[in-house]
């Protein structure tokens, strides 16, 4: 069962969204770890904690036999990600998020894998117009449906 | 204070079709409500049919989801409904799950979260699904009681109108507080009738205004609930002033036996073995008012529209164009498990459409078997509602009913329903001079003579004729076995318009 690019896609545009941010607002955490978060967050609201834990477990397993790299990481009980992004510098194979842009924000294959998966899952269930609308809440400068603009954000 | 001075109550569109005309126009603005039922009856979609129908981004729906089923699947089959629209996810209709609250605080923690969102979103509607799960916990009367007591209070004077769905037994009304402080009450019900679902539901409470009581058939389809009330939807429609009009046949003679033709807004039976032409007759009753430019609809129970239609072209009864050109209406409903109330939507359905004057239900015993089980043995009562309302909105009904042909009664009906119409006309068997040929005879017209003649009639390629004088050589002609006596035939001509001769 593999990623549809457009999936993959749009867990690149928002931790390439979030890049950004991280570089202007918090400095030293995880892209990737910041959208986790922010998924987390919102879906913990509308799903309860247990509907996110559950979903963010069965990408984790979903991720992990595609990218080993996440072979330590887990999901705690109350949804938390355990062992991802510690450290940016361990990341074997760091890809570029919009090679248009190299180097402005890099995340590692396995993390984006994983961001990948739970759009996945939430796709597979809620159809994309719903998955979207909790995206646009969540990112409401980003843009969904739009490849070329720059890192996702609105012109 | 006069009546001009007394707080008006909104009334919001529940979405669910039909159940508006249920519970009186709407439901009450800013009320508190219970939907209670047993699992898949229909509680979830029927509260998100009300959301969407009434949630707006300035005043959007809270949908706080409790234990059971995850907002995740809920949602997933939700949205296969039509009436749900994704773009009002989370703008307009927010859900916010409780479950953690719930599972590791007291009830007080559940009101303080459920106020918090509340004062902040300022929202119309709020939904707690499910209700029951979350107040499962074991706790004191005391703590319940003062639970929903505040619960109501705080979420009617931030002037939301409320929902709490549950899964209660009938036996719990009594002493469950919540059914004493909500101000709705909706009961669904699903029972298993023979292979078949039976769906109906009751507002056993509804303040201040009135609602149509009894139980009410509903359905779930890919449109979501959807409710027949049992006034069909009519309340309120005035009955048109009676008409002394008389409706044509079509075949003069038997026009003139009713004494001019079936008055408008009557409900006729014509009764007769298989065979006899009950079907013909009606064919002709519906051609007869179209090419009057009185709109028809036939409901078919027994055959398809395509083979009815291709019937009445051998009789040389044209009812294709009358169907291409929105005059005539075939309803074919499908069969087995129909409620009388969701086949009068659709007959109601097209009479609206078409500006219907005349409708044939062909026929009464194939209508009995295409009703659910459960419903058949509340056909009579059904049938008297239906065609209350179908005549009291001026529609003429010709409905057909097979009965067993006897040679030692005349029964008119084998549904003793012969009350529910105005007039009767009876078609038999006689076995005459070695043949068996058919007579007609109308029994009863209510409000109107008619003339007492026994008619032979034969059904030719033109329908049915009546032929042209009436058999007083013979008694006991409803008999079935008639004895030839030595009286002479009728002095008078037969008329102008009388049908053929029999052929000897």
């Amino acid at each position: 069962m593999t990623i549809p690019s457009k999936t993959r896609d749009l867990a690149h545009r928002l931790v390439a969204y979030e890049a950004v941010a991280t570089k202007t607002t918090k400095p030293g955490k995880s892209a990737t770890l910041r959208v986790y978060e922010k998924l987390r967050d919102g879906l913990s609201e509308f799903a309860g904690v247990a509907g996110f834990e559950s979903i963010a477990s069965r990408a984790l397993a979903l991720a992990k036999t595609e990218a080993p790299s996440l072979n330590a990481v887990q999901v705690s009980s109350d949804g938390e990600l355990q062992g991802l992004g510690r450290d940016l510098g361990e990341i074997e194979n760091p890809i570029d998020i919009d090679k248009d842009r190299a180097g402005e924000s890099q995340a590692g294959e396995g993390e984006i894998i994983l961001i990948a998966r739970i759009l996945g899952l939430l796709l597979l269930f809620l159809g994309e117009a719903i998955v979207l609308s909790l995206l646009r809440i969540t990112w409401p400068g980003a843009v969904f449906d739009d490849r070329n603009s720059e890192n996702g954000r609105r012109e | 204070m006069s009546t001009q001075d007394n707080v008006k109550i909104n009334k919001l569109p529940t979405g669910v079709p039909g159940l508006d005309e249920i519970v009186g126009g709407g439901l009450p603005e800013y009320s508190f409500n219970i939907i209670a039922g047993e699992p898949g009856s229909g509680k979830t979609t029927l509260a998100h049919q009300f959301v969407f129908a009434n949630a707006t981004p300035e005043r959007p729906a809270l949908y706080f989801t409790v234990l059971g089923e995850s907002t995740i699947k809920m949602l997933r089959y939700q949205q296969q409904y039509t009436f749900f629209d994704p773009a009002k996810l989370p703008g307009s209709i927010r859900f916010i799950n409780l479950s953690q609250v719930v599972l590791e605080n007291d009830l007080g923690a559940v009101l303080e979260q459920i106020t918090k969102e509340v004062e902040k979103a300022s929202p119309a509607v709020v939904v707690v699904d499910s209700f029951r799960t979350m107040v499962r916990k074991p706790q004191s009367d005391m703590d319940l009681q003062s639970f929903i007591q505040r619960l109501a209070l705080f979420l009617a004077s931030w002037q939301a109108t409320t929902f709490l769905i549950g899964e209660y037994a009938e036996d719990e009304l009594r002493d469950n507080p919540i059914f004493t402080v909500a101000d709705g009450l909706i009961w669904l019900r699903q029972t298993a009738e023979r292979n078949s679902i039976v769906r109906k539901l009751q507002v056993i409470k509804l303040r201040g205004q009135n609602s149509v009581p009894g139980l009410h058939t509903f359905r779930i389809t890919n449109a979501g609930v959807q409710a027949f009330s049992r006034t069909f939807g009519l309340t309120g429609h005035l009955k048109d002033p009676p008409s002394h009009r008389r409706l044509s046949f079509g075949i003069p003679e038997l026009d003139k036996m009713l004494g001019g033709g079936v008055r408008e807004g009557d409900s006729v039976l014509v009764a007769g073995s298989s065979g006899t032409g009950k079907s013909v007759l009606a064919t002709q009753f519906i051609a007869e008012g179209i090419r009057k430019g009185e709109p028809g609809i036939i409901a078919v129970f027994e055959e398809r529209p395509q083979a009815y239609t291709e019937r009445a072209t051998s009789l040389g009864l044209d009812l294709k164009t009358p169907q291409k050109d929105e005059k005539l209406t075939i309803l074919y409903l499908r069969p087995l498990d129909l409620s009388v109330d969701e086949t009068m939507h659709s007959i109601l359905d097209a009479v609206q459409k078409i500006g219907a004057k005349r409708l044939v239900i062909d026929s009464l015993a194939g209508f009995e078997m295409a009703l659910s089980p459960g419903f058949r043995a509340d056909f009579r009562e059904s049938l008297y509602r239906m065609i209350f309302a179908l005549t009291g909105i001026g529609v003429t009904i010709l409905s057909t009913v097979e009965v067993d042909e006897s040679f030692t009664e005349f029964p008119f009906s084998t549904y003793s329903i012969s009350f529910l119409t105005d007039d009767i006309i009876r078609l038999r068997y006689v076995s005459i001079d070695g043949q068996l040929r058919k007579i007609m005879v109308v029994i009863k017209m209510r409000g109107g003579n008619h003339l007492k003649d026994i008619r032979e009639y034969e059904i030719t390629s033109k329908g049915v004729e009546i032929l042209s004088t009436r058999l007083t050589n013979y008694q006991g002609l409803i008999s079935g076995i008639p004895v030839r006596s030595d009286r002479p035939g009728p002095k008078e001509e037969p008329s102008q318009d009388a049908g053929i001769k029999r052929k000897t």
